[in-house]
């Protein structure tokens, strides 16, 4: 390093660079303000420090005493858990493949074939959940199939398609199978495809790359992709209020309705929605280690 | 604020110098006259746009004409509104700072809101409509002798079903448990009426304020029979697409999710319980004035406009609810007759029980959350 090179550096390094945090500041003040205030402000009301209702109030543990307590709220977190491991495991399943051909297959149109995976997003949520009422209810495609083909009687159609847990898990899967499919297929594209080749050179057969040296470097996308449907899904509450019917009722339904359907109990609604925030952020925690590529 | 409710602001601004001039000379007058414009100038003098907190279909999404008359008298001051999804939602948002004049809870909400200092009573000789209304409905909206609610519209909670395919054993709300209609059943998302039918069914001695015994009962009974029930249904309009779809035969319906399935050409029937103390509930939505409100006679106007005999053939006709204004009538027989219009006492024993204050709401809603989830 010369001299006058080393004069600059000084310069810089007298003068603070604020370059870092003028970068930083706006998206930390934004998740200060809109994510971190608001979850401490829950945190007051699931100990009634706060109270929607002008009484006297004080703080106390009895919301969150009760809810540990009272099973019905844990067996239904329980429920809304299971059914959204089941749509993240079964949607992870079935992207991977989608995503492996994307990414490997050396198809020349893969970016078309993705633009066509992600393409029902041109159409509205709503929309795309509502249109599943058309398609499994009681009279609606697959039942009518069912009955033009004499596999069921007119008369009986099978009910569990529509306002069930079922239903519920095949809309979810539905909605939110191309963002699974694409943190796959970000990660298999970026793997160095020499080591294939190593693998292909060395002997290996086809399986065993795959199972060798794609699969483990794939496994972070994999992760990503399981919490991208994860997370959201097990506190999801539209879906299942619109094809969920008394039995798809999740854990996310019966947070919105303490906070506005019934008697406004903002104290309780609390304390299921940082419960459910706690166990998310741990889980977050366990799969990020996962994440790691080794 | 959007382009017009400034314009409108800027033009009453105006408007209100005038008017402050021209009361100074109307104390010197006397008699009725006088009185009269100094009613209108008391009008004219409150500003800005009418804010009302109601249900969606009583707004500018299709309830226009019953409050086109106000609409019509103060162009400059024109209903601005806020939505509410049931009397807990507006609770929450008259405590989280909305500041409305008015708003609309059912009956049985009466006393809670009379007596939590966010409601003041109305000056009902400035309803010229007042007259016409069901008295029996009147004496419902009135706490400590004062006229805190305004009622408007109201009808029945009873039972829908589908007679080509139900065979009901009684007329009983037990049809809404009937272990043979599995999956094709309807329960309405409320907080107390759930647990108030099965009191109804047990023949508690009072239903709307049930001992913590029979309460667990109720909540017993609810879960032990949810296995049955297809959803629950919270917007009439998934109610209806419910019955058409043929997804579900029997439900908790109002009388005029009754005519419009009728209307649709569906073979239904509305049953009113009858089996031993058994009865219908009714409702009747009441007009409330929030305390402090800057627009009270803007406020008084607005209902009187919804209360006039016009509006309520209107809401008759076309919503299907009845109206408290005596002299509407509706177009329909059939809603003649599911409403028994003619009777004063409809919504009263001995044909149906009316919604009431519940002293332990908190207990109720917590305990039908718990259904729910169960």
């Amino acid at each position: 390093m010369g001299g006058g090179e080393g004069r600059l550096t000084a310069g810089r390094r007298a003068r603070p660079d604020l370059t870092t945090p003028g970068l930083l500041a706006p998206p930390l003040a934004w998740l200060a303000i809109f994510f971190l205030v608001p979850i401490g402000i829950v945190a007051l009301y699931s100990v009634n420090v706060l109270d929607l209702l002008p009484e006297p109030h004080a703080f106390t543990w009895s919301a969150w005493h009760s809810f540990f307590s009272n099973s019905i709220y844990l067996t239904l977190f329980w429920k809304s858990v299971k059914m959204s491991l089941i749509v993240s495991a079964l949607v992870v399943a079935v992207a991977y493949p989608l995503a492996y051909y994307l990414a490997l297959s050396g198809t020349p149109r893969k970016y078309v074939l993705l633009l066509v995976l992600i393409a029902p997003f041109l159409t509205s949520y709503l929309l795309r959940v509502l249109a599943w009422k058309v398609i499994l209810g009681d009279q609606g495609v697959v039942n009518t199939f069912l009955f033009w083909t004499g596999i069921r009687s007119a008369g009986h159609p099978i009910s569990a398609l529509l306002y069930s847990r079922f239903a519920v898990m095949l809309v979810l899967g539905y909605v939110w199978l191309p963002f699974v499919a694409l943190p796959i297929f970000v990660s298999l594209e970026s793997l160095d495809t020499r080591l294939l080749e190593a693998a292909s050179d060395l002997g290996a057969s086809r399986w065993q790359t795959f199972r060798r040296v794609t699969l483990p470097l794939s496994i972070p996308g994999v992760i990503a992709a399981f919490l991208f449907v994860f997370i959201p899904t097990v506190g999801e509450f539209i879906t299942p209020s619109l094809v969920g019917g008394a039995s798809g009722y999740m854990y996310g339904n019966q947070i919105v309705d303490l906070f506005g359907t019934g008697f406004p109990d903002w104290e309780t609604g609390s304390v299921l929605s940082l419960f459910l925030l706690g166990v998310v952020a741990a889980l977050t925690v366990v799969f990020s280690r996962f994440m790691r590529v080794r | 604020m959007d382009r017009d409710g400034v314009f409108e602001k800027r033009v009453t601004r105006s408007k209100a110098l005038k008017v402050a001039a021209a009361a100074s000379g109307a104390a010197l007058l006397a008699g009725r006259g006088a009185a009269a414009e100094a009613a209108q100038f008391q009008l004219d003098a409150e500003s800005g746009r009418l804010q009302v907190l109601d249900w969606a279909g009583y707004g500018n999404d299709g309830g226009q004409p019953m409050f086109a008359a106000y609409v019509k008298a103060h162009p400059n001051n024109k209903p601005q509104f806020t939505y509410m999804t049931n009397e807990a939602d507006a609770l929450a948002k008259l405590h989280a700072g909305l500041k409305p004049d008015l708003f609309r809870p059912y009956v049985g909400w009466v006393k809670y809101f009379a007596t939590s200092g966010l409601v003041q009573p109305w000056d009902t000789s400035k309803i010229s409509n007042f007259k016409h209304l069901n008295p029996f409905m009147i004496k419902a909206g009135q706490y400590g002798g004062k006229q805190y609610g305004i009622p408007e519209d109201w009808g029945f909670d009873a039972v829908l079903y589908r007679s080509d395919k139900v065979k009901p054993k009684a007329k009983s709300w037990g049809l809404l448990y009937d272990e043979r209609y599995k999956g094709k059943i309807a329960w309405f998302d409320d907080p107390v009426e759930n647990l108030t039918i099965a009191g109804l069914i047990f023949g508690f001695k009072d239903p709307w304020n049930q001992t913590d015994a029979e309460l667990k009962q109720s909540q017993q009974f609810l879960i032990s029979k949810k296995h049955l029930v297809r959803t629950i249904w919270s917007s009439e309009t998934d109610l209806w697409q419910l019955f058409g779809s043929g997804d579900v035969w029997i439900a908790l319906a109002w009388p005029n999710d009754w005519v419009q399935m009728k209307k649709k050409g569906l073979p239904v029937v509305y049953m009113h319980p009858s089996v031993g103390k058994q009865k219908p509930i009714a409702w009747v939505g009441m007009f409330m004035l929030l305390n402090g409100t800057p627009r009270p006679n803007l406020a008084h106007a607005y209902v009187d406009a919804w209360s006039s005999a016009k509006s309520g053939k209107w809401l008759e006709d076309n919503y299907g609810y009845g109206h408290s204004n005596t002299l509407a009538r509706p177009s329909s027989s059939d809603l003649l007759r599911a409403l028994q219009l003619t009777n004063p006492h409809a919504v009263g024993l001995p044909n149906a029980y009316l919604d009431r204050d519940v002293p332990r709401r908190a207990v109720y809603a917590k305990l039908w959350e718990e259904v729910k989830a169960a």
